[in-house]
């Protein structure tokens, strides 16, 4: 791995961008310390692949695609290898959301974790993120056109359950 | 006027353009439902950004920090082909030593400046199937599949009071280690008896995931490739 000065400045922009990280991380997978497992583990890669970044592109861009590609990986790993690596946790990481007394209003974080994947990512990297559509496309490696049906289908379903006031119109 | 939702949606998230833009904000002027569409598309934005706002407050964890500067991973020496972290690799070579040397039967050694298996884990990696849990074994092995690079890898777990877990390739002759993590979890007591590879660290499983090729092997596949002693067929 290079030391020169360079690549220690982008370890500083990657330090600086930890937080942003860790909070798509939190998008991902429910539980904070294994979004911040993901967070670790994609920070370790992008390290290893510094020479794959564009210094044109955005560095949180690139970040987060590889902190969602990094997660896709563990999810089909915890599907194919499942039985070989966590066999104790098989049962436990699913089926916490499904208990919620409060039915009726639904707290942005578990509304926003009922989405359909495709959609909670768009809304997540657009709006909680601020990214413009075409980084947020980027990231997810689809056309534009998907990523905005995807982004109005989450808002959609996110203004159903959270039935947020109708905005000050005067 | 025919303003469609994903247009205003465009616009509440600053993404119209110029036409668009102008459009719709005569439509707000003369009429009532449209600045209402818009302000709810505004009002969403900022209520799903306010409830992940306290996450950037949280301190971020030391561990994170390291990891963006390149240090060794928490309790991970990643292997391969650099120089900095062979350095840390032999750290953990000096420790692993300490707590197995007095076996008589270290399980890493070098070789040629390379960490590779010792006799004892080389044994375990080339006879022991991974369903086998016999206790005993100086190690047990998880995982074994074919690496991108065509050489048989497994994953282990050596036993002993603090559990290290790894993936060493077949190449050459040897067994080497690629990655080896010192698992975070407390030792469990003398006598429970630890599925060998639930403490496998997300270090040695990215490591699978980034060499393998395919899907693991299962147990006949583990019996050929023994009977071959893990060479890789030529064909590669």
């Amino acid at each position: 791995m290079s030391t020169n000065a360079s690549a220690e400045n982008i370890q500083e922009q990657i330090v600086v961008l930890l937080p942003r990280l860790r909070r798509f991380a939190r998008n991902l997978v429910r539980s904070p310390h294994d979004a911040d497992d993901m967070v670790q583990i994609a920070v370790e890669r992008a390290l290893l692949r510094l020479d794959q970044w564009h210094r044109d592109a955005r560095l949180d861009s690139w970040l987060f695609k590889i902190l969602r590609n990094a997660w896709i990986d563990e999810v089909r790993s915890r599907g194919r290898l499942a039985r070989i690596f966590m066999p104790e946790e098989a049962g436990e990481h699913v089926g916490e959301a499904s208990i919620d007394r409060e039915v009726d209003r639904l707290s942005v974080e578990s509304a926003l974790a009922r989405l359909p994947e495709d959609q909670r990512l768009a809304v997540s990297l657009v709006l909680v993120e601020g990214l413009a559509y075409k980084d947020a496309a980027d990231v997810l490696e689809v056309p534009i056109g998907t990523l905005t049906s995807r982004l109005a289908r989450g808002r959609e379903a996110l203004q159903a359950m959270l039935r947020l006031p109708e905005g000050d119109q005067s | 006027m025919n303003v469609s939702d994903e247009m205003l949606m465009a616009y509440a998230d600053g993404e119209a353009d110029d036409a668009t833009r102008t459009l719709i904000e005569a439509a707000m002027r003369d009429d009532p439902e449209i600045r209402g569409r818009v302000a709810r598309h505004r009002a969403l934005r900022q209520a799903v950004q306010g409830a992940f706002a306290k996450v950037l407050e949280e301190p971020v964890p030391q561990r994170l920090v390291a990891a963006a500067r390149g240090a060794p991973a928490r309790n991970v020496v990643g292997l391969r082909r650099w120089q900095p972290v062979a350095m840390a690799a032999s750290l953990m070579l000096g420790l692993a030593l300490g707590y197995f040397g007095w076996r008589g039967s270290a399980p890493l050694v070098t070789s040629n400046g390379e960490l590779v298996a010792g006799a004892g884990l080389a044994d375990a990696l080339s006879t022991q199937l991974s369903s086998d849990r016999t206790p005993g074994h100086i190690a047990t092995t998880g995982l074994s599949f074919r690496a991108k690079s065509g050489d048989y890898c497994r994953t282990f777990s050596l036993t002993g009071t603090h559990s290290n877990s790894g993936l060493a390739c077949r190449e050459g002759g040897n067994w080497k280690i690629k990655v080896l993590a010192q698992s975070p979890e407390a030792p469990p007591s003398a006598s429970a008896f630890r599925p060998a590879t639930s403490a496998d660290s997300p270090a040695v499983r990215a490591a699978v995931e980034e060499s393998i090729d395919g899907e693991p092997l299962d147990q006949a596949g583990e019996i050929a490739a023994r009977q071959e002693h893990w060479t890789a067929p030529a064909s590669r």
